[in-house]
């Protein structure tokens, strides 16, 4: 019987190829379009790591007093490591650039120092050698562990590279394994080299073995013990760090999680993928009442086959089956035209998706995102199926049989529900990608205090093995000056570290002579080191005082610049010829604007610039003020540092724009998804709306004709069509702009500057959906506006 | 076989109510052929769903062979009808999306008739009509009369011992009209009750009895 309705419905298909054409490119939109956000989101959010148990992986999280996150000290990771007796592993982490030497050209790569129980946690099989681990290796060994991709790019995919020999930040190491790309923690690590030690060295050339609670430099991983839960690992880590805030001062206000590693990772766009799966699901389901619609409208016409049926025999039961079957047949064929639209869709979002985006390596169309699109399209075939199904199969027989199907205004009252839905669905969509829009415009406006044109940055990190402090002095200020030599790089600067690029340094703002604050009051300051010529080639504003000078070296009295935004912290005194106490008292001699570092939309924070001389730190690079372009300017840093130390690459060469491009690519990439999702939303509502009102005026022409007869204007026929399509959309604009009020609080989080319940906002899509009402009805009521009496009579 | 008592069926509008059929008494026999007749809007239509049980909403009492269609179930009356009643359209009513093989198919699929089963009556069913040729043609392929014929096909492959027909020359020319009152008079010879709605009393004239009807009541039965 299943195969003999299929066959009727695919026939029935064939003869209606308009409503097919139509049901099938909505279904494939809205099926496709969702499968595609779907594999994103499972991907980056849903599918688990791929280790094994990866569900005991724990990122170990030292929050600070004020909340934000903050890395381990040695001492405190030492603490933490002895006592957490519920992980079966523990190790630090930090990333490095490291220069792969020993082989043709020097190679810069990101690397990663981390403890030995490293690959304890990440239990991951290697493809070729094998990984480290604690029980066996001990720290100090040089050995390490190359990621697949380096392996094939660097060294041909040659299985002779286990036991290689090569120098990696000078320090020959011996390579042990090779583990598969889909090991990587964190993200685009190409080599995971065992540290000297207990603990990752310091990036600050500090001796950790002095056991410090001071600098922090690393992160942490665990795995929780076989024999134990992770709610209670999570409880002994609190415990843990409530006692390190208990007994040392340093640790005051300090608190210690372990929150699993997938959820972690994704935790900063979480929030966005779910708001973008439920987005594109609206898509879905006004999709669905698009073609539960034209179903509707299709069950009218064939009220007549539907009667007959009844009256041969057909049960409802039966009637029923046989409708949801043809609206299966319909997803399904839907689904697999969706899996096509996906397949390209997903390329298209990989292809726009920020590059930060976390796990997007991880994101594929494979049987898991098969099996949703098929479920999908089961729920969505039942879901536009079904109301149609249970209207149309209870007909009317004895006048159905007369006329046909053709009268049916009673019908439409279905419909008009699916087209209300559409519309309200359409208008929460819009205000979504309205706000998600304004707030990236708002975002995109704000002033980062520097200038973002005819600026370019190139990485110069040095590694630190060779480079102690005077030498990493002697580097960088030999760079600058060769390149202030070249009239293309004439205006350069040093500077750590580049606005929004990740890099870090802060220190405790206590002003020499002001009473020390309590930790909760404690402020932090932003710390720069900065090259003299910074200011003038960035265009950050000498406010007040003097800008650093050549005179400014390592030996003289120590100096600093403050930001407009700490000169409050001076208790109302001028901060020129204040100190502060960076260790040394430091005296200020001079205020400049405010700069924003770490993204567009973080608040202002106080920041203190110290020149390069002074404070030297290994992952210094250069800004370069030229109109010649990023090309120009890499051959001339090139040359400078060749001259310099020939084994040394160059770090990554980018522009301020790119730079503030990437540091808003996550909120653009939302925004560009609700907004083709507002759009798609918005037609397929106006071919709902149009489908709608073409619908009835066919159904109506004997009455329109008998109005016109009656001495109606076309005029008057006119406006009451419109009126109808009209009313059915402020129906859907009332509900629309409710639900998006409702749903408010879920995206604002994701706003920046931006009420979600802006009225202008909202006020302005509902005129935008209404017009497209008026305009979805026009073509109808033009066509009711022509109707000739008599024909439309005879016909009757 | 059939017994109609004080049948009757109305609308409401608001406080009025227009009655369509009034104290319908009447009596069909096994193998009668009968011909209901009279003006438009008499009640002619109305009273052949009711006999089709298409139309559940009307009071008295109304006996097929010995059971009490007033007192069954939807679901009983369902089966009822499967069983015993075929039904012939003016209009044809052949679904335009099936072959005529397929139309006449329907009715046995309806009835859960095994497929080699159903093959074996189709097939006799298209033999017995020579319309064997035209098995897979499509009812926009075939004439007016083939399509009625086809539809008189439909209404009798499951073997309904009651065959009601709504007009079924209504749309056909005099020759072709003809050709199917022939078919329906073979029927009822070979034992099949026949109850048609008719207009014409040439056709009227095929059957055995008549009951005329005006504005919802028997005003005539010979």
């Amino acid at each position: 019987m299943l195969v003999q309705d299929i066959r009727y419905a695919l026939r029935s298909f064939r003869r209606a190829p308009g409503f097919t054409l139509v049901a099938l490119f909505t279904l494939a939109l809205g099926i496709g379009g969702t499968t595609a956000i779907f594999s994103i989101v499972d991907g980056v959010v849903l599918r688990p790591l791929p280790y094994n148990d990866s569900s005991r992986i724990l990122q170990l999280v030292r929050a600070a007093p004020n909340g934000n996150r903050d890395s381990f000290s040695s001492a405190d990771y030492r603490d933490l490591k002895k006592d957490a007796t519920t992980l079966s592993a523990v190790a630090g982490y930090r990333s490095d650039i490291v220069d792969l030497t020993g082989r043709s050209e020097p190679v810069r790569i990101t690397g990663m120092q981390t403890t030995a129980g490293f690959f304890d946690v990440f239990d991951a099989p290697p493809l070729l050698g094998r990984t480290y681990h604690e029980a066996i290796d001990k720290p100090g060994a040089a050995i390490a562990v190359i990621s697949e991709a380096i392996w094939k790019q660097q060294f041909g995919g040659n299985p002779s590279v286990i036991g290689t020999q090569v120098r990696l930040n000078g320090t020959p190491t011996e390579i042990i394994g090779v583990v598969p790309d889909w090991v990587r923690h964190p993200q685009k690590s190409d080599a995971w080299m065992l540290a000297p030690g207990d603990v990752p060295t310091s990036p600050f050339g500090i001796d950790t073995g002095n056991n410090s609670r001071d600098v922090h430099y690393f992160s942490a991983v665990g795995r929780v013990a076989r024999e134990r839960q992770v709610a209670d690992a999570r409880q002994q880590l609190k415990a843990i760090g409530d006692r390190l805030a208990h007994d040392y001062k340093n640790n005051a206000g300090t608190a210690i999680d372990g929150r699993p590693l997938a959820a972690s990772m994704v935790a900063d766009v979480r929030t966005a993928m779910l708001v973008l799966l439920a987005a594109v699901g609206f898509v879905l389901l006004i999709a669905c009442a698009n073609v539960g619609g034209l179903l509707i409208a299709r069950g009218a016409a064939r009220r007549r086959e539907l009667a007959v049926r009844t009256a041969l025999g057909a049960g409802r039961g039966r009637l029923m089956q046989q409708l949801l079957t043809e609206s299966v047949v319909l997803a399904l064929a839907g689904g697999a035209l969706g899996l096509l639209v996906a397949s390209w869709t997903l390329q298209l979002l990989i292809a726009v998706a920020p590059e930060n985006l976390p796990r997007l390596a991880d994101v594929a169309l494979d049987w898991r995102i098969a099996l949703f699109a098929f479920g999908a399209t089961i729920v969505v075939g039942m879901l536009f199926g079904l109301m149609p199904a249970l209207q149309s199969s209870k007909p009317e027989l004895n006048a159905d049989l007369k006329d046909g199907g053709r009268t049916g205004t009673s019908r439409t009252g279905m419909r008009n529900v699916m087209v209300v839905a559409q519309v309200a669905l359409a208008l929460v969509l819009l205000i979504g990608a309205g706000l998600m829009l304004t707030s990236f415009a708002r975002l995109r406006s704000v002033n980062p205090g520097f200038r973002t044109t005819e600026l370019v940055t190139v990485e110069l990190m040095l590694p630190l093995v060779r480079y102690d402090e005077a030498a990493q002095r002697r580097f960088y200020m030999g760079v600058l000056e060769r390149l202030r030599t070249d009239p293309v790089t004439a205006q350069s600067a040093m500077l750590f570290p580049f606005p929004f690029g990740g890099g870090n340094a802060q220190a405790g703002l206590q002003i020499v002579g002001q009473p020390p604050k309590p930790p909760e009051q404690e402020v932090s300051a932003e710390l720069y080191s900065v090259s003299p010529g910074y200011l003038r080639a960035s265009g950050v504003r000498l406010i007040e005082g003097r800008d650093f000078n050549e005179s400014d070296g390592p030996n003289s009295p120590p100096v600093a610049l403050i930001s407009e935004a700490t000169r409050k912290e001076f208790g109302g005194k001028n901060p020129i010829g204040e100190k502060i106490d960076m260790g040394d008292p430091v005296t200020v001699i001079g205020i400049v604007s405010d700069t924003r570092r770490r993204s567009l939309d973080a608040p202002l924070q106080a920041a203190v610039y110290l020149p390069y001389t002074q404070f030297v730190l290994p992952y210094m690079g250069a800004v370069v003020r030229t109109d010649r372009g990023a090309g120009a300017v890499a051959g001339a840093v090139k040359t400078a540092v060749n001259q310099i130390d020939p084994d040394l690459p160059i770090g990554d060469l980018k522009t301020m724009e790119q730079i503030i491009d990437e540091s808003t690519g996550e909120p653009r990439f939302r925004s560009f998804l609700i907004a083709s999702f507002a759009l798609l939303a918005l037609v397929l509502a106006a071919v709902g709306v149009y489908g709608l009102i073409s619908f009835t005026v066919t159904q109506r022409v004997p009455e329109i004709g008998v109005r016109l007869a009656l001495g109606a204007s076309p005029r008057q026929v006119f406006a009451q069509v419109i009126g109808q399509g009209l009313q059915l959309a402020v129906i859907g604009v009332v509900l629309g702009l409710i639900t998006a009020a409702a749903a408010a609080t879920l995206v604002s989080g994701l706003l920046f500057d931006t009420s979600a319940t802006d009225p202008v906002i909202y006020a302005s899509l509902a005129v935008l959906l209404l017009a497209m009402a008026v305009l979805a009805c026009y073509v109808p009521a033009r066509r009711a506006m022509r109707v000739d009496p008599m024909t439309a009579l005879r016909s009757e | 076989m059939i017994r109609l008592q004080n049948i009757e069926k109305s609308y409401r509008h608001g406080l009025s109510q227009t009655f369509v059929l009034r104290r319908v008494n009447a009596e069909i026999k096994q193998g009668d052929f009968v011909s209901i007749m009279g003006p438009s809007g008499a009640g002619k239509s109305t009273l052949l769903h009711i006999l089709g049980m298409h139309d559940s909403a009307w009071t008295g009492e109304f006996w097929l062979h010995d059971d009490p269609i007033h007192q069954l179930s939807a679901k009983d009356r369902m089966r009822l009808q499967k069983q015993h009643v075929g039904f012939v359209f003016q209009s044809y009513h052949l679904l335009d999306n099936l072959t005529v093989y397929e139309n006449i198919d329907l009715p046995l699929s309806y009835r859960d008739v095994k497929k080699a089963e159903r093959e074996g009556m189709v097939a006799d069913i298209l033999d017995r009509f020579n319309i064997v040729g035209k098995k897979d043609l499509f009812p926009n392929q075939l004439s007016g009369g083939q399509q009625q014929l086809v539809a008189i096909a439909r209404a009798v492959v499951a073997k309904p011992s009651l065959i009601l027909a709504d007009e079924p020359t209504g749309n056909l020319h005099s020759d072709q009209g003809k050709e199917i009152m022939e078919l329906f008079r073979r029927l009822n010879e070979a034992g099949t009750t026949i109850v048609q709605v008719t207009h014409s009393k040439e056709n009227a004239s095929y059957g055995k009895r008549v009951i005329n009807l005006k504005d919802g009541w028997i005003v005539d039965e010979n």
